[in-house]
């Protein structure tokens, strides 16, 4: 990696299915067969029972903006190419929380509560998960 | 609630800005030499000495960890031990809690509890991004772009969201500060600023603009601590350490689940309790800043706004000089400048500065009581610690 190249996802042994899952753009949620709940970010062992009998959840990828925010200057080494680009910490419908960008139509105008699906977006071979405003979702609130 | 265990019996402090002729070594150097001096004591008087991890230089942290200040300040075959503490942000409670640990086990008199770096003289773009692997997950978060500024940016939306805050009050908390740093010599920035100034400076993460944002800066401040039962031995103005109270919430700030609260309702609570002093007492509030969002939901987390909101609380003056409750009178991380850890450490000295009735022309008058709060990383926690001048 070069100084200036935008950083990337090192997957660690209990990662590696959400990247691997990501690369095929499929997404999935980590679950605890023990307790049976939801687990995000992936974690070597169940931070609820402690347990390590973990597996994946094929997910949807839809939920809700928890909070969001357009970087428009001083981005960190890597992202200056991208400006401007939408931060978001997304509350999934499983009901864990993580990370994104939202990409596409509207993303600079995202609010709070906004439905938002998962689209994948491939950087540098790499396939990251990132969000679209869910339009279908608008249309049915409305 | 509890008895009163430590006391804060010393301070010492560099001023905050960009020094690239003083060494993080020399600041801390000196910084120890005025805690000393301040309390009375000799350097052969400290049998443990705590350094702040130091985020600038691997080389200066790793002389700190190997008790390099004992050697420069004259405390071989005297000090017991030299020991690092760190939680970022927060260590400036985490540090006061473990001192008083210490010194309330009888396994220390007198702790010289110190902080410096230098993140100031970083080139810009390297101070952006070490900040942006401090609390952010390289592997969850770096790709997306995630950096200090978005954290701050985040929970301002949320809170802004959740409360109707607007961006006239988050600027509101800017000016406040500015205000008490035009009394601060030891301060970064000490030119009025007006609302209007921070609302027309360059938009950086929505909602924060370039004067929303804390600049970095190269400092350094020390304390002593003291057991409680010694204090009034040592010196004339020892700040007694009444309470402390503190909640873990997150590591990355994407897994926060009450991100326009965070512990600090929880952390107060206890803080209180333990102290026997609660909000309608506190005189002072030396609150951790860094950005404007996070004054406001400490405020709102201690109670100390007379049940008003806190934007409009501060947007009203009541936190500036002149207002009933002055808030961080060192100008904070925003105005005297984000020494990187130390910004929390020089909110906590302001603190006992203003206790001890030596902040001079910014001396808040028939002070008592006052709070001191932090956070670390990307506000992974919630400190809350009340001081008292009463034992």
């Amino acid at each position: 990696m070069t100084a200036t190249a935008r950083p990337l996802p090192v997957p660690s042994a209990w990662s590696a299915g959400y990247w691997q899952a990501a690369a095929e753009r499929r997404f999935v949620v980590q679950e605890c067969k023990s307790c049976d709940k939801a687990i995000m970010y992936p974690k070597r062992v169940c931070p609820h029972c402690l347990g390590e009998n973990l597996g994946w959840r094929v997910s949807a990828g839809r939920g809700e903006i928890y909070a969001v925010t357009a970087q428009l200057a001083g981005p960190p080494t890597g992202f200056a190419d991208h400006l401007p680009y939408v931060i978001a910490v997304i509350r999934l419908d499983e009901g864990v929380q993580l990370m994104s960008n939202i990409v596409g139509d509207g993303a600079l105008g995202a609010r709070i509560g906004d439905r938002v699906v998962v689209d994948f977006e491939e950087v540098e071979g790499t396939v990251l998960p990132v969000f679209r405003l869910d339009a279908g979702a608008e249309t049915r609130d409305a | 609630m509890q008895k009163t265990k430590a006391a804060a019996v010393g301070i010492g402090e560099v001023p905050s800005g960009r020094f690239p002729e003083r060494s993080e070594l020399e600041a801390a150097i000196l910084a120890c030499r005025d805690a000393i001096l301040d309390a009375g004591l000799s350097p052969r008087d400290i049998d443990v000495v705590m350094p702040v991890g130091a985020l600038a230089s691997r080389h200066f942290n790793v002389d700190l960890v190997f008790s390099r200040l004992c050697e420069e300040l004259g405390m071989l075959r005297s000090a017991k031990m030299n020991v690092q503490v760190m939680s970022g942000g927060a260590t400036s409670s985490s540090m006061l809690a473990v001192a008083e640990g210490l010194v309330a086990g009888g396994l220390a008199r007198n702790v010289l509890c110190v902080h410096s770096d230098a993140v100031g003289s970083l080139p810009k773009q390297a101070g952006i991004d070490l900040f942006s692997t401090t609390g952010v997950s390289e592997e969850w978060e770096a790709p997306y772009g995630h950096n200090m500024n978005a954290v701050g940016a985040l929970a301002s939306n949320r809170y802004m969201h959740e409360t109707e805050t607007t961006e006239e009050e988050l600027a509101a908390v800017c000016v406040s500060l500015r205000k008490w740093a035009e009394l601060n010599p030891h301060a970064m920035f000490r030119t009025p600023l007006t609302i209007e100034e921070v609302l027309a400076s360059r938009m950086i993460a929505t909602p924060l603009r370039a004067k929303h944002c804390n600049m970095l800066a190269d400092g350094a401040a020390a304390f002593i601590v003291a057991r409680a039962e010694d204090a009034p031995h040592i010196t004339s103005t020892p700040v007694y350490v009444r309470g402390h109270g503190s909640l873990v919430t997150h590591y990355t700030v994407s897994q926060d689940t009450d991100l326009a609260r965070l512990g600090f309702e929880q952390a107060a609570a206890e803080a209180y309790a333990k102290s026997g002093i609660g909000p309608e007492s506190i005189q002072l509030a030396q609150i951790y800043d860094a950005y404007p969002v996070w004054p406001l939901i400490t405020l709102d987390g201690l109670k100390l706004c007379r049940g008003e909101r806190a934007g409009a609380f501060v947007a009203a003056g009541e936190t500036a000089p002149g207002g009933s409750l002055p808030m961080t009178t060192n100008g904070g991380m925003l105005s005297q400048g984000h020494t990187a850890v130390g910004g929390g450490i020089a909110v906590l000295v302001e603190g006992f500065r203003q206790l001890m009735g030596k902040a001079g022309p910014r001396q808040v008058a028939n002070l008592v009581n006052a709070v001191e709060t932090a956070s670390g990383g990307t506000w992974m926690d919630s400190h809350v610690t009340v001081l008292s001048r009463e034992h």
